[in-house]
């Protein structure tokens, strides 16, 4: 199968720490792929840079064959390149329906059409809200459509930095540390969710730190150590690899596989 | 009784104008989170694009160029276009920057514009202003109270039109990906929703409706000295804005109402002789003490910005 993401040779220092030294990633189409490593490593670096928020200073970045490299972050989104942020806290003054709304491709953003006086476009779409209704049902959100993102909870809003992202219909969502700060429970309902949205064709590129929660739900993963590409395969495999365990664990930890 | 309705009428009208500044700078600065401190320069280029191209002929005291007498409905549109020319080539270098940087910029904005106004004499006569500009609609058979009663009656109408007008952006698809931005800039752009272009946009709208308002407040001065283009002006609009509430469309309608009726209505606090000249001073500490109350007892303002209701998502 091809691949619908490539990272080729990717290197961004800030001073003198080279953050990403010299990267490369694939991720196939309707696969999920995890990216692993320690604090610093370099995982959200590479994040950004793939999704538009940070330059690198070498290297590129392809989308389905389209480099996307040097395009502004608004422009790789509009691609269906979509990402979610660590700390989820949405749109806060703004409804539950809203988040949804502004991340829904049927209802542009155009000045021109919402000066129009007659209302004709910009009365949303009856299939657009049950479409809506349907995602925010699956996360348990659906009477709470009228409620300001400031006063959810926090597993909530987890759950809907996922959901929202789903609703701009991505062919591939990045997904930030989905897991960090999560209890049990809710990480169950989280790869659930991944579950099915994959199963709708949409590839996924999840980092994390939680090594278990990736094995149990990537197809491949990667593993970083200061930037650098120290491991990849299928998840078993990495986690078993000695320079892995290494970074996680320090060298006694490797010492005693 | 007919001077308090006269005066009362009077008030009002000001009122509107206030009104329809605090709608602009409610969609720029509430809606999408531009905080604008130059509010008043598309203000004042609008009262003098207004002033020069339908006032008659400079008269032999005074100098100003232009005076092409041209009608006042002209002159109104040309003044709103220019205001919002003026914000997209000001926009264009300002709104890359960060808000702290775009509040100074517009700051410098407006006084610069002052000083243009102060010292081009062949433009504006400087510092002493025009006078007896012709009030409108005082040609012919309406009396003087008949035409102040229809420049009420129109501004108060406009306002009403102006306040429609951003209600309906305000909820529209262009809205919410304003009210996005101000959010959350990092993640609007991840929902392909572009900044810069949304926030010249925005920005660009409300100076033409500063720009209008510029050619109405002549209408109701009659005169124009740089004078009354100071900062001053902007800060009035934005405490009548968070008196009546930031980010809510009819708060801001009502406070710029509600401040005029405060500020106008110190008038009658009975005070005479030299305590009167102090007073004046003091008016403006008032109404910087009422800001402070209203952040004080009511942050959100008097009408603040409320969750947008949708009726049952399936029906």
């Amino acid at each position: 199968m091809a691949a619908l993401l490539t990272v080729d040779n990717i290197s961004k220092a800030f001073g003198g720490v080279r953050a990403v030294n010299d990267v490369s990633i694939e991720v196939e189409k309707g696969a999920i792929v995890g990216l692993i490593g320690t604090n610093g490593a370099g995982k959200t670096t590479l994040f950004n840079i793939i999704s538009g928020f940070l330059a690198a200073d070498s290297g590129q970045v392809n989308l389905e064959g389209e480099q996307i490299t040097s395009l502004k972050s608004h422009e790789i989104a509009q691609r269906g390149l979509v990402r979610t942020f660590q700390t989820p806290i949405g749109f806060p003054r703004m409804t539950v329906f809203e988040n949804m709304l502004v991340f829904d491709k049927q209802t542009k953003h155009h000045f021109r059409r919402s000066i129009s006086p007659f209302g004709a476009n910009r009365k949303i779409p009856e299939d657009v809200k049950a479409n809506i209704a349907k995602n925010l049902d699956s996360i348990q959100l659906g009477d709470q459509h009228d409620t300001w993102l400031q006063d959810l909870s926090a597993p909530d809003l987890k759950l809907l930095e996922f959901i929202r992202a789903v609703q701009s219909d991505p062919k591939i969502l990045l997904l930030d540390e989905p897991a960090a700060g999560v209890n049990v429970a809710l990480l169950e309902e989280l790869e659930k969710q991944i579950r099915a949205v994959r199963d709708k064709g949409v590839t996924c590129l999840i980092v994390d730190h939680n090594v278990g929660f990736i094995c149990s739900i990537c197809d491949y993963v990667y593993a970083m150590a200061d930037g650098k590409l120290i491991s990849k395969g299928e998840p078993n495999a990495v986690v078993a690899d000695p320079a892995v365990i290494d970074c996680y664990i320090g060298s006694g930890g490797a010492a005693q596989q | 009784m007919e001077g308090t309705l006269l005066f009362l009428m009077n008030i009002l009208t000001v009122g509107a104008i206030y009104a329809i500044l605090c709608l602009a700078l409610n969609f720029s600065a509430g809606i999408d989170g531009l905080w604008d401190l130059g509010l008043v320069s598309f203000f004042g280029i609008g009262a003098y694009t207004y002033v020069l191209l339908t006032a008659p002929e400079a008269a032999s005291y005074q100098d100003y160029i232009l005076g092409l007498n041209l009608p006042i409905w002209f002159g109104v549109i040309v003044a709103g276009l220019l205001a919002w020319v003026l914000a997209l080539l000001v926009g264009l270098p300002a709104l890359r920057l960060k808000r702290e940087y775009f509040l100074i910029t517009t700051l410098a904005l407006s006084e610069v514009l002052r000083q243009i106004y102060s010292n081009e004499l062949w433009l504006t006569n400087g510092v002493a202003g025009m006078y007896n500009i012709p009030p409108p609609f005082r040609n012919g058979d309406l009396s003087p109270t008949s035409a102040s009663f229809f420049l009420f009656l129109l501004l108060i109408g406009i306002s009403l039109l102006t306040l429609w007008l951003v209600r309906q952006l305000t909820t529209s698809s262009f809205g919410r990906s304003l009210k996005a931005l101000r959010d959350n800039e990092d993640l609007a752009k991840t929902a392909g929703i572009n900044p810069f272009t949304s926030h010249i946009t925005s920005y660009s709208f409300a100076a033409f409706f500063c720009g209008l308002c510029g050619a109405f407040y002549t209408w109701y001065t009659t005169i124009i000295v740089p004078s009354m283009f100071t900062p001053d002006v902007t800060f009035f609009v934005w405490t009548a804005l968070i008196i009546g509430g930031l980010g809510n469309t009819w708060g801001a309608y009502l406070g710029g109402f509600i401040f005029i009726l405060i500020q106008e209505g110190l008038r009658f606090l009975p005070v005479y002789g030299e305590a009167a000249t102090t007073f004046t001073s003091l008016r403006v500490a008032l109404v910087g003490l009422i800001l402070i109350l209203i952040l004080r007892i009511r942050p959100q303002g008097l009408i603040g910005e409320r969750p947008l209701k949708t009726r049952s998502l399936t029906n």
